[in-house]
């Protein structure tokens, strides 16, 4: 997600200036060049951490291997800090998954269902490998994952592989991307073989 | 019986007495032989008056909650932990004693998942026609496709042909609490610190504490054969509350029996110096006990362990009557003179004051009988019987087996001079007490009213237990007081449809974020009516191949690959409808046993419904009652506020009692003294005792709730007796050292029995004690103040009313 506020104190006007300049802008921050020689989980978090909310539109493509075509969706993310992350897809079904703290929220037509994210532990995977990102939490990141980055603050990958050999029968690895503290894609490799590719892009046309 | 009639032919009327008692006593003796000893604690719930509170009752005696039992492994690493779960729970499921056994493995999941898959048609709340039309099948298809490519998928994959449209995880996803708890290395764990959880529920009814302790035993067996030894288990629930506080009982049952019967003897030996004398003083005492238990055995069926702890204060009462017996039928010189034995003298001079405080006693437990508390009950039949029985042996045989009275002086002369010189002391301080007794009750007014204590209060389980269970409960998300519906209906059928119906309204409350949602038995089990119309949902095959081929056109799984479907619904439109008895032995049986209730005996079949709040939220009773409104039968009970609603009616209903017990108290001093300055003068110290004790208590910030009223009323019932004895002294002259210390050594055996109450780790027995103790004490002391002793030397040594 590209929205980055302002250093050293975030403005709303400024924000929706820094949000259309989106990706551009990233590469040519100077602190993220200075960090470039060691860039490590601490310097990306940190980088992170300063944003402290976003919005963008996603587009989904995931091959399963019992399929035929690719599954293809899209829609908005959200977030918002600390805690609150926020996936609605729009296409082919609207669908609204919301989560803040421990709390997720799944909404389909007029069902809402509401469930302890850490009781399922294979959703939190998931779900922090995005938000932990997002927050720049490193100590979530840590807990959960086995965590690498590679390349530095103008075009970093976090790569991700859960601690828990059980999960790891599930969600193989999560691969975060993005340049200085936007997030530009999050692949997930599941152990069966199916694996799905989020691009995130600046919510240009509507950003709020 | 006069005196002369009983010195006819003594040795034959001797003969005659103690066979009849001796028979009567071996009567009650095989009855006592046969008891069946209970510690269940509903024994002192009270009996319900309305459907809310009806439904709230079985389930604390036997409801499936009664069942559950919390596990905490603590202790190790968590992945030792995790093992530990596992090989707890699949030990625990092969003993036999457990229904059910749920550690957070998904592996254990998959045995409800398999019921479901195979009746998904007649169980998903999605199946109408709407849903196999081309658009449904569109849209349904669509939302599981969405589920592949992400963890959810692997749920869905392997079973993706036979069921497109998602009923299975659909219904899965609905049978899925939405408070469960914190999933580590595959197994549940505490949010808050390093322990794996469980919850289980037991084969073994709530009620039935052998059962429940059979289940822990074999459960803790199980813990020590899986488990490594620096790992260990912490249990929880109501079945080891039960049987915690049974051991409890039992063992403070013991206690108090021991020390009581030492007590006494040891007050008998200070009393008399003379063994003897302690044998016969006993006799009262044991008829008493025997003829006590014998009759709630008879009455109830069954003795309630706490009767028998109550029991310990009957020593101390029939203890006093061998010691008035015993003490006062002493030949004096008059009866020397006459070579009459003293029982004549007693049983026409002192046996009437004795029964007249009898039946003031009587009164006082005819009050426990009609508490509407079963165990209440229980205590006042045991008093009245074991009281009556014990003054009876005094009565009619003491007087063959002992009829000099008792030998020996022990200390009795000591007693009777600090009676003596305490009484007139006490005299001289009548302005200080009567000052203390207005200021305790002018406090009583102006203090909060402390007759605010709950149902709760009577749990023997100590504070270490309930934070566990607490603790335990939080970490698995099980409510322990929270709100339900209750649907009654005539069958099973209208049983389910009710709750249905409730179902129908809720789920706009879930909608609107209101609630998070509840577990209804019409998810386990549809009524036939809601399952057939799903059957008659379903289209036949080559319907069902247009529509699946029209709605897949386009999309990335062809219908042609979906044979598996069409056949499963073509069988589905066949199959017989669920019923309860399919469903035995599946994992769906527990939870449908626990919320669908079968009527018996003239009880309505009864649903069950619970209710979770939102996150953050409270349930609004109010709002669940105007929801559901419409639905016949159907009961909104919020269980803390109705189990305090309850309490509140019952202690309202025995200040009535307690207040017509002292009514009938007053009544009975008035038609025995026929003198109204005198029952003022009998009344006065007894209130006053009584009086101080709640105004005391109340400033300490002590919850005072049904069992002190109870203690009150036996204060009083106690405390005439002294003042009645007092009250004699007043009218016919000063009383002997035999007699003054025969009247401490009562108070002190009665202050004694009590203050063992007192001293109870059991609510029940320790409120009682707390009051009585003090109350019987203040009622001695301040009966010697405020009535105080005759001014003038009178004529008779001894007390004797008459005229």
């Amino acid at each position: 997600m590209p929205q980055r506020p302002p250093p050293p104190r975030p403005d709303r006007r400024a924000a929706a200036g820094v949000l259309a300049a989106g990706l551009l802008l990233g590469p040519a921050w100077p602190a993220a060049r200075a960090a470039a020689v060691s860039f490590g989980l601490a310097e990306l978090t940190t980088l992170l951490a300063r944003r402290t909310s976003g919005e963008a539109r996603f587009t989904e493509s995931r091959s399963v291997r019992l399929l035929d075509q690719t599954l293809v969706s899209n829609g908005r993310l959200s977030y918002r800090a600390p805690d609150t992350f926020v996936r609605e897809t729009l296409k082919p079904w609207p669908e609204r998954l919301a989560v803040t703290g421990n709390v997720l929220t799944l909404t389909r037509g007029e069902r809402s269902r509401t469930m302890q994210l850490d009781a399922s532990p294979e959703a939190a995977v998931i779900v922090e490998a995005i938000r932990g990102t997002l927050s720049g939490n490193r100590a979530s990141l840590e807990r959960l994952f086995e965590a690498t980055v590679s390349g530095d603050a103008g075009h970093w990958t976090l790569d991700l592989v859960p601690r828990d050999l059980r999960l790891r029968g599930q969600v193989a690895s999560v691969r975060v991307s993005g340049s200085g503290s936007a997030v530009a894609q999050v692949q997930v490799q599941l152990a069966d073989g199916d694996r799905s590719v989020m691009t995130i892009e600046p919510a240009g046309s509507a950003p709020r | 019986m006069t005196p002369a009639a009983t010195a006819n032919r003594p040795g034959r009327r001797t003969a005659t007495v103690v066979v009849l008692w001796l028979a009567a006593l071996a009567a009650a003796f095989v009855v006592v032989v046969r008891v069946r000893y209970v510690a269940d604690l509903s024994a002192f719930l009270p009996s319900a008056p309305t459907p809310e509170q009806a439904v709230l009752l079985d389930q604390l005696k036997s409801g499936a909650s009664t069942r559950l039992v919390l596990l905490g492994i603590e202790g190790g690493t968590a992945g030792e932990r995790a093992d530990a779960s596992r090989a707890l729970a699949a030990s625990m499921r092969s003993l036999g004693s457990f229904d059910t056994v749920d550690n957070g493995d998904r592996a254990a999941f998959a045995s409800a998942g398999r019921v479901v898959y195979a009746n998904r048609y007649l169980l998903s709340p999605a199946i109408d026609a709407a849903h196999f039309s081309e658009a449904g099948l569109r849209q349904a298809i669509g939302e599981t496709l969405s589920l592949l490519g992400t963890p959810a998928g692997a749920l869905v994959k392997p079973i993706l042909f036979e069921d497109p449209t998602g009923e299975t995880i659909r219904l899965v996803d609905s049978l899925t609490p939405a408070q469960a708890p914190r999933s580590e290395g595959g197994v549940w764990v505490s949010r808050t610190a390093p322990r794996a959880v469980l919850v289980a529920s037991t084969r073994a009814d709530g009620s039935d504490l052998d059962g429940q302790q059979r289940a822990l035993e074999a459960l803790r067996a199980a813990f020590a054969r899986v488990a490594p030894a620096h790992l260990h288990l912490e249990v929880s629930g109501p079945g080891t509350f039960g049987v915690a506080a049974r051991e409890r009982i039992k063992s403070e049952v013991e206690r108090l029996a021991i020390a009581g019967t030492v007590l006494m003897v040891a007050f008998l030996l200070v009393a008399f110096g003379s063994l003897r004398a302690l044998g016969i003083a006993l006799l009262p005492v044991v008829t008493g006990v025997v003829a006590g238990i014998a009759a709630v055995s008879l009455g109830f069926g069954q003795v309630h362990g706490m009767t028998l702890g109550f029991g310990t204060t009957l020593i101390g009462e029939a203890v006093d009557y061998a010691i008035y017996y015993l003490i006062q039928a002493r030949p004096d010189d008059g009866d020397e003179a006459s070579g009459s034995p003293g029982a004549e003298r007693w049983l026409a001079a002192s046996w009437p004051t004795v029964r007249l405080g009898l039946f003031t006693s009587l009164i006082g437990f005819a009050a426990l009988v009609f508490s509407g508390f079963p165990g209440l009950a229980q205590l006042g039949v045991f008093s009245i019987a074991g009281l009556a029985a014990a003054a009876a042996t005094t009565r009619f045989v003491l007087p063959r087996l002992a009829p000099r009275g008792a030998p020996g002086r022990g200390l009795r002369r000591w007693l009777a001079l600090t009676m003596r010189r305490s009484t007139a002391a006490l005299a001289h301080a009548r302005p200080a007490f009567a000052a203390i007794a207005v200021l305790a009750a002018g406090s009583l007014v102006v203090l909060p009213s402390p007759w605010r204590g709950s149902l709760a209060a009577l749990s023997p389980i100590g504070a270490d237990a309930l934070r566990l269970d607490a603790t335990l409960r939080a970490d698995v998300g099980a409510p322990d007081a929270g709100t339900l519906i209750a649907v009654s209906a005539a069958d099973e059928a209208g049983a389910l449809q009710g709750a249905e119906a409730v179902g129908t309204r809720l789920d706009r409350l879930v909608g609107a974020g209101v609630l998070a949602g509840y577990d209804s038995p019409a998810r386990f089990l549809p009524s036939t009516a809601t399952q057939a119309a799903r059957r008659a949902a379903l289209p036949d095959a080559p319907i069902l191949r247009t529509r699946l081929a029209a709605a897949t056109a386009d999309g990335p799984l062809h219908a042609d690959r979906l044979e598996p479907f069409v056949a499963a619904v073509e069988a589905a439109r066949t199959a017989p409808l669920l019923t309860r008895a399919a469903l035995r032995g599946t994992s769906l049986a527990g939870p449908l046993d626990a919320l669908l209730l079968a009527g018996h005996g003239g009880k309505p079949w009864r649903a069950l419904i619970n209710v979770q709040a939102a996150a953050g939220a409270a349930i609004d009773p109010a709002r669940l009652r105007a929801a559901t409104a419409d639905v016949a039968g159907a009961h909104v009970v919020a269980i803390k506020p109705e189990l305090d609603a309850l309490y509140a009616g019952y202690l309202r209903d025995a200040s009535w009692q307690a207040a017509l017990g002292g009514a009938a108290v007053l009544a009975l001093l008035a038609w025995r003294l026929r003198n109204a300055r005198r029952v003022v003068r009998v009344a006065l110290p007894v209130a006053a005792a009584a009086t101080i004790v709640i105004a005391v208590l109340a400033a300490s910030g002590a919850a005072l709730g049904i069992l002190h009223l109870v203690g009150i009323l036996l204060t009083v019932a106690i405390g005439s007796n002294y003042a009645l004895f007092f009250d004699h002294l007043h009218e016919h002259g000063a009383a002997d050292d035999d007699t003054l210390a025969s009247l401490l050594l009562a108070n002190l055996t009665t202050v004694t029995a009590f203050g063992l109450l007192a001293t109870s780790s059991i609510p029940v027995l320790q409120a009682i004690g707390i009051v009585v103790a003090p109350g019987a004490l203040l009622g001695l002391v301040l009966s010697a103040a405020l009535i105080g002793t005759p001014d003038r030397p009178g004529e008779h040594g001894r007390i004797d009313i008459r005229r």
